[in-house]
């Protein structure tokens, strides 16, 4: 496959170019309600060129190998359209042009799992919430995904790599009346198979979250001093956070840049964040990004003051900060851009018992189903919630969405607990999917935040 | 495709094929800097096969091996999806006009031109970070059955959007132009966006509690998305819509009319038929208020015993056909969006909506972080609210219409004018 990228690079005439092959092979299994909707296997490939002419960077991605002659022609004039507007020229930070394929370590490799042990196991979780009689449907999906990873440039690079996520996603709603709620599903992760395997608990506790969520209270609109668990703070960290790490998101905002500057305390003292997609058998896991840059640990926040940043070469150059290997792009579809790879809250010292102790009064917000941010503020839904009376959880409420400052909201995170947890299926928009973005954190203690109600 | 075609009618009862090619160039400004020039040449096919009432799907990028992808359709079509419906023998259709051929003569440089001319009108009246970008597209489909079908559609769009943004945010105001060709940005949108940033610009704090809510086109979505799976087959069958019994009912305000227009080639998208090769038709939704029709597919249209409306749409060649509202319009009122504001004695504008997505959208209710709010008082904009969040339940708030604009916006959903609404909740 390299000798074929080599010739098609040996084309362009540039400063540089970079291409990236993928096979992509998947298998995709859905039940809705009562029956089977939908079982297809699909193996499909394409190629995603970028080219660097005369201080501008353009990209074409293309399906046809027939098209590369067309689509290297129209990668150069973009180039050189954008060369010649821009004010400063597009320039790559160093990187050593590597050499190496990567296949991580599956504990059982899905491609060998025959169609049917999926479709069973799957079948046997949607089974669960349905025998309940309020139960109204139900919807479970079957997801793995390998990208094979070719990625070739003029610099030298030959990288291959293999991205394999599995992951089953679903929802449980139920029905009283009038009345209809939703519990969410989810499981699955970067390392293989068995992830997906025996978690028939995870559809037990589900659906008997989407009953209890029938008879819980409405939260009442205001603002609260709140903890959120594990899951909820996670996405709080991705969200209303760790974008604003993502270079490519504050570059051209100079108020952003102007807030989000190294050095700048934003966090309470006790907050420390980290992005590190070298963990192994976590969701974010890879070894190096889609422009052949090897992934690096990186210090996002370190007791509440800004460290570091998520970089492209491109902005890594820009920002004269260091590359940190965080350029990924949902498949041959897209150029690459900058994303999260396992995004998390270093834990603390307080158990959970200890963090409802010192709320006192207030809320516990649990599991996410969904976040927003406009780098300002944001706004997320939490599944459900307890009210918490004298460091007690009280009645079960739903129907909550919360909604505060960013800046405000990290000085007022007041208590982190000492038990991480990371997320095993998340996904995250930006203009194209990542499947692969991991997030976590341990229980942390939010002196307020406004909750919206319904 | 016909060599495809005659092989799979080998191994199967019926046959459908689907396939879509798509051209795209985005250029992309930021701070009034061009930031980025995205191309695609991206093409796909779909197969189903159809046997003894169920079916087997496949995909691939391009037919360089055909056997693979019947093979791989066979093999899902063991799993047992139930899909015991005709394919639509669908013949002559109407003449839409979707495609403009100058859009093949558009030229990047054209369109970073616009940008970077739109950036500037506007940095120089707000001093603001001003985003901008300009896309064309054009998509060409083609769909064959078993049943003798052989439809083909090529489409043409051109959309350029301007925003300038909030000190230190991402919210901003934004105004968006769609077309089936290139066209100016009017003067009318940069002053839009000009104005109504620079009156917004101060920071407001108003005591939360029940008003007036204005929500523009572009935010109006956070409702409709609620109506849009109220009135979708699927979870009229599944019994979770809270519209399942209320056809010929009285289910919003009468102000409020909403259809489904996929014939109308005015806008871009026009489409004589579904990706299933159903005819489509213009269907009325709600009829000042009253509910006239759900929305389906072939499946769902079996499921439910009810005619396809020509409502079976992927979003690409690797997603099988679902129940979709691809031409929604809420048509216009009387009212000029001065005379809205002119309307709020005390209220606020939804510039952005964060957050729509999240909620129990079956049930309608929404929760939505305003990004930003826009507070107006006594008829006049005082200021822009942060940290505000606005909830409800899409089908109290949509029987409190007060007034609709008297023209529509393109969005990402739909075409809407702004509309007002009275006593909505908001927490600040």
């Amino acid at each position: 496959m390299f000798e074929q990228l080599k010739r098609m690079l040996s084309r362009v005439e540039a400063d540089y170019a970079d291409l990236r092959y993928e096979l992509k092979t998947e298998t995709k299994i859905s039940f809705d309600a009562r029956e089977l909707s939908l079982m297809t296997s699909n193996t499909t490939d394409g190629y995603a060129l970028r080219v660097l002419k005369g201080g501008g960077l353009a990209s074409v991605s293309f399906t046809r190998a027939s098209d590369a002659e067309k689509a290297i022609r129209t990668a150069e004039q973009n180039a050189a359209l954008m060369g010649g507007r821009i004010e400063a020229p597009v320039r790559f930070a160093k990187v050593e042009p590597i050499q190496d394929a990567y296949h991580p370590q599956l504990d059982i490799d899905p491609r060998l799992v025959s169609i049917d042990e999926k479709l069973e196991l799957l079948r046997r979780y949607h089974e669960i919430p349905l025998q309940q009689r309020q139960v109204a449907t139900c919807a479970t999906n079957y997801l793995d995904l390998a990208r094979d990873r070719y990625f070739a440039s003029t610099e030298g690079a030959e990288i291959r790599e293999d991205l394999v996520t599995t992951r089953i996603l679903g929802t449980i709603t139920s029905q009283d009346g009038a009345q209809t709620q939703t519990a969410r599903t989810g499981c699955g992760g970067s390392d293989g198979f068995a992830r997906v395997k025996h978690r028939e608990a995870e559809f037990e506790e589900k659906t008997a979250l989407a009953l209890k969520l029938l008879k819980a209270t409405p939260v009442k609109a205001g603002s609260y001093r709140v903890i959120l668990n594990q899951r909820l703070a996670g996405v709080f960290t991705h969200e209303a956070f760790g974008h604003f790490s993502e270079a490519d998101l504050i570059e051209d905002s100079p108020t952003l840049r102007a807030r989000m500057r190294l050095g700048a305390k934003l966090g309470s003292d006790i907050l420390n964040i980290r992005d590190d997609p070298t963990r192994l058998h976590q969701l974010g896991h890879y070894k190096y990004d889609d422009e052949g840059a090897p992934a690096r640990p990186t210090q996002l926040m370190k007791d509440g003051a800004l460290v570091g940043r998520l970089h492209s070469r491109r902005t890594a150059a820009a920002f004269g900060e260091p590359l940190s290997g965080h350029s990924i792009a949902e498949d041959f579809r897209f150029a690459p851009i900058i994303r999260m790879g396992c995004t998390y809250i270093e834990p603390g010292l307080l158990s959970f018992e200890e963090l409802l102790a010192q709320l006192g009064d207030g809320l516990y917000l649990v599991n996410s189903i969904g976040g927003e941010t406009t780098g300002e503020n944001f706004t997320f839904g939490a599944q459900y919630g307890y009210e918490v009376k004298a460091g007690k959880l009280g009645g079960m409420l739903r129907d909550i969405n919360i909604s505060g400052n960013l800046y405000a909201t990290l000085k007022n995170i007041n208590a982190v607990g000492n038990d991480l947890q990371f997320g095993e299926a998340g996904a995250c928009g930006k203009g194209q999917l990542n499947l692969r973005s991991c997030n976590g954190a341990p229980h942390v203690l939010i002196d307020r935040v406004v909750v919206g109600g319904v | 495709m016909e060599q495809l075609m005659a092989m799979a009618r080998k191994r199967a009862e019926k046959v459908e094929i689907y396939s879509r090619a798509v051209s795209a160039d985005r250029v992309n400004f930021e701070n009034g800097k061009l930031k980025d020039i995205d191309s695609k040449l991206l093409s796909g096919v779909s197969l189903r096969l159809f046997q003894g009432g169920k079916l087997g799907a496949a995909y691939t990028q391009n037919l360089s091996d055909r056997e693979g992808l019947v093979r791989n359709a066979l093999m899902a079509l063991k799993g047992g999806v139930e899909a015991d419906y005709d394919l639509p023998k669908t013949g002559k259709l109407p003449q839409l006009d979707a495609y403009d051929p100058t859009i093949a003569t558009l030229t990047n440089a054209q369109m970073a031109e616009e940008c970077a001319r739109i950036s500037a009108a506007i940095a120089a009246r707000t001093q603001a970070q001003v985003d901008v970008g300009a896309e064309r597209m054009t998509l060409t489909i083609r769909l064959l059955n078993s049943e003798g079908a052989d439809l083909s559609a090529e489409l043409s769009r051109y959309g350029c959007h301007a925003a300038a943004m909030f000190p230190g945010s991402q919210a901003g105001i934004e105004q968006n132009l769609e077309g089936k060709k290139f066209a100016v940005f009017p003067d009318g949108m940069i002053d839009y966006v000009a104005n109504t940033y620079k009156a917004a610009l101060k920071e407001a704090r108003p005591a939360g509690g029940g008003m007036k809510a204005l929500f523009l086109p572009a935010t109006l979505y956070g409702l409709v998305w609620r109506l849009r799976e109220g009135l979708n087959a699927k979870n009229i069958f599944e019994k979770t819509s809270r519209l399942k019994s209320q056809l010929g009912r009285q289910a919003l305000s009468e102000k409020l009319t909403m259809v489904d227009e996929p014939l109308n080639d005015k806008v871009p998208g026009a489409r004589a038929f579904d990706d299933e090769g159903t005819p489509c038709r213009n269907l009325p939704l709600f009829q000042a208020g009253v509910l006239k029709n759900f929305y389906c597919d072939l499946r769902y249209g079996r499921k439910l015993g009810m005619t396809p409306t020509g409502n079976g749409f992927r979003s690409d060649t690797t997603n099988q056909p679902a129940p979709a509202l691809e031409h929604l319009t809420i048509l216009p009122g009387d009212k000029s969006f001065a005379e809205l504001i002119g309307m709020m004695n005390k209220g606020i504008i939804v510039g952005g909506a964060m957050g729509a997505h999240s909620g129990n959208i079956l049930n309608g209710d929404y929760s939505i972080g305003l990004a930003p709010g826009i507070y107006v008082e006594n008829g006049a904009i005082v200021g822009r609210v942060k940290d505000a969040m606005m909830a409800g339940n899409v089908y109290e708030t949509m029987r409190n219409v007060v007034a609709i604009e008297d023209t529509v916006g393109s969005t990402l959903m739909g075409r809407f004018p702004a509309i007002l609404f009275d006593d909505v909740k908001v927490a600040v």
